[in-house]
């Protein structure tokens, strides 16, 4: 009696979670069905709120909403309102793939926009592509994402990971001898956006001369450094430079510290690019002379920078860290093809546009290979005085490049 | 040999806090037979509770864990009455089901209470280590280790030593003759639920600390503490100790020896490897269940 009780009580579980599941999937608006001319044109994204990338994907969605506000105010998109649909996929691969899909089935949406860091964006564009719709993603600059023969794919940045390190690399081999590293160590996370960064920067530091003393990859459930730069400790390099997102990034440089490693050189992927969040993170005096490579700058010049800025500090205050700009320029790009090809209904006449035009947004004016991967350098940051200012390249500096890095704590 | 002494050192550090979060654990499932996927997020409030106190009136994180503790031992014995009892003698199904269930909840409304930007508890000492004779120890670390072994002796002589623990260990062994000779098992139950928790909220004190984190880490905490304890063999104290301090010196010897990139699966072979010869565990006990299984 109590077997048959307890197993019906089960399939009632059972059930009840299929059931869920099933309306969760069903659920959503059917906002955008896209004819009528005076209803708003619908945008599909799944972000990462929460999970492992909550950081980026939340900064994300800041810089999506503060694009939709401004294109809104500004009269629309070929005179129609902009709707954002947000899902968050929880920074899970294949909850990505689920959202994409309902976003284009279900939702049915006009446009995509694409979602954070490499790892989401690879499965995520593979269902735009395979719609036939145009994705333009604000990160994922792994270079396997291009290799793919994609058509519909652009990536809004200056630069494919890859080249993210090059120019800092550069500026390395062609410091005077007495002053050039001459041991390097590299950890990284095992990321498709974070290990091209690193090998990009290895190659040719190696070429300039600079000896590589320590080179791991380790996994992205690690929480405990202290292995990892003990290890770089006795192999006493005169420069780290780490490939990381966001936590692994934190919980390097207060290991580092801990263990009163402090080399001459320090430049970390992602994290340090994160603004206040970054220096709370590893403590305000500690990041001083830290390299990142960054694509955007609040104080630069470029066309409608300041605007975004400030509807940023007005909406969610403070600056605006780099992956709200990033998704903002994502959205400039959609903007900019749209309204030359002054129609959302041939999605491949979009991808051809961006392919053979350049658009100014306000990392800077964009252009595209054919494999959608974009064109331009990156741009050098370094913590000074407790502030994230652009170093390199020198017609875009806000400040004096500095070599050294000179934790507080240890200094 | 001083790297090799440094690695075991780091190792059996980790393995500490290890123990004392998976400590609680074991020990619900000892008394109840529920296998508490929830445990992780409660390690996380853990955490969250003590930034809050650290953040809002200057608590010193780890002294905090006296203040952290009963906070989540109250939140741990509100959700038994309310949550887990119901389904207490359920099948076992019904329990994994609802309690990870229960951490998809808690990790919303941690998100909701605290925001899903990663968050670190930086005090003073955060970043600095104790050295002597080339090696170092990170305070913090080494703060959170004491704690853990003090919590666990606290608990260890709770379970052997008192009326209390020998009621906690008569329910867990028998149950229907535990209730004959006057043991109320569902308080104990309640009891043991509340005290489990607490313990995962003081290991989440520790590794608030040592490490950032988000509402969402707790996907990362729940896979080493349910491979600790099976390692250890469920329901038992010691064997949870002795799990987590191998599988901490497991990590931190594959990361120097063999690579980082192996350091969070080769602890899991292990386990693979200890099941395949002692299929209950390193101190676990085989139940009649198990041999009628077999």
């Amino acid at each position: 009696m109590s077997h048959v009780s307890r197993r019906r009580g089960l399939s009632a579980l059972a059930l009840t979670g299929a059931l869920a599941f099933g309306f969760a999937a069903c659920g959503g608006d059917d906002s955008g069905s896209g004819d009528d001319d005076d209803s708003p044109i619908s945008i599909g994204t799944s972000l990462p709120l929460t999970g492992e990338f909550s950081q980026p994907g939340q900064a994300a969605e800041q810089g999506y909403k503060i694009w939709q506000d401004m294109v809104n105010d500004g009269g629309g998109l070929l005179g129609r309102d902009v709707e954002l649909v947000v899902k968050d996929d929880a920074s899970n691969q294949n909850t990505i793939v689920a959202d994409y899909n309902a976003l284009i089935g279900q939702d049915k949406v006009d446009l995509l926009l694409g979602t954070f860091s490499s790892l989401l964006n690879l499965p995520a564009s593979a269902v735009a592509e395979k719609n036939q719709m145009l994705y333009v993603e604000p990160a994922g600059g792994s270079p396997e994402m291009f290799s793919r023969g994609f058509q519909y794919l652009f990536f809004a940045q200056q630069a494919t990971a890859d080249r993210q390190g090059l120019v800092f690399a550069d500026w390395v081999a062609n410091l005077p001898e007495d002053q050039r590293p001459k041991t390097a160590a590299y950890p990284t996370l095992d990321d498709p956006f974070a290990s091209p960064v690193v090998e990009g920067a290895k190659a040719a530091l190696e070429e300039a001369g600079v000896e590589t003393v320590y080179e791991e990859t380790y996994a992205i459930d690690t929480k405990n450094f202290d292995t990892i730069v003990s290890a770089m400790k006795n192999a006493n390099p005169d420069l780290v430079f780490h490939g990381a997102q966001f936590e692994d990034g934190i919980g390097m440089t207060r290991s580092m510290l801990k263990a009163d490693f402090t080399p001459d050189m320090f430049f970390e992927t992602n994290a340090p690019s994160f603004g206040d969040q970054y220096s709370e993170g590893v403590g305000a005096d500690n990041t001083e002379g830290v390299f990142f490579a960054v694509s955007h700058s609040p104080d630069a010049d470029t066309p409608g920078n300041a605007e975004f800025v400030q509807a940023y500090e007005d909406e969610f205050g403070g600056l605006p860290p780099e992956d709200a700009a990033d998704a903002y320029a994502a959205g400039q790009v959609l903007q900019a093809a749209v309204e030359a090809v002054g129609s959302i209904d041939d999605q491949e006449a979009l991808a051809d546009w961006l392919r053979e035009n350049e658009v100014e947004t306000i990392l800077g004016p964009l252009s595209w290979e054919d494999t959608g991967a974009p064109t331009g350098e990156f741009l050098i940051g370094q913590w000074q005085g407790g502030k994230a200012e652009i170093v390199l390249p020198e017609d875009a500096s806000t400040a004096e490049i500095k070599p050294g890095w000179t934790p507080g704590g240890a200094g | 040999m001083t790297e090799l002494l440094q690695t075991l050192l780091l190792g059996l550090l980790l393995g500490g806090v290890y123990a004392l979060a998976a400590s609680g654990l074991t020990l619900i499932f000892g008394v109840m037979r529920v296998i508490n996927i929830a445990h992780g997020a409660f390690l996380i409030l853990g955490a969250f509770v003590t930034y809050w106190l650290w953040d809002a009136f200057g608590l010193d994180p780890l002294l905090g864990v006296v203040l952290t503790t009963p906070i989540v031992f109250g939140v741990g014995w509100i959700t038994y009455k309310l949550v887990v009892s119901p389904v207490r003698t359920a099948p076992m199904a019904s329990t994994v089901l609802l309690t990870f269930g229960l951490a998809l909840v808690l990790e919303g409304a941690m998100g909701e209470i605290w925001g899903n930007n990663s968050t670190a508890i930086r005090p003073s000492y955060a970043d600095e280590s104790f050295t002597f004779g080339g090696l170092f120890l990170p305070k913090a670390q080494v703060y959170g280790g004491l704690i853990a072994v003090v919590v666990l002796v606290l608990l260890w002589l709770v379970l052997t030593k008192t009326w209390l623990g020998r009621a906690i260990r008569a329910a867990a062994t028998n149950p229907a003759s535990a209730e004959l000779v006057g043991i109320k098992v569902a308080s104990v139950a309640a009891l043991v639920f509340g005290i489990g928790i607490a313990a995962a909220g003081a290991g989440g004190a520790i590794t608030g600390v040592l490490y950032p984190f988000v509402p969402g880490s707790h996907y990362q905490w729940i896979a080493r503490l349910l491979a600790i304890v099976v390692l250890g063999g469920l329901g038992s104290l010691n064997g949870a100790v002795l799990g987590a301090l191998m599988f901490g010196v497991a990590e931190t010897l594959t990361s120097a020896y063999v690579s980082p990139a192996w350091a969070t699966a080769v602890p899991y072979a292990i386990v693979f490897a200890v099941l395949l010869i002692r299929p209950q565990g390193l101190l676990g006990t085989r139940l009649r269940e198990d041999a009628v299984a077999a």
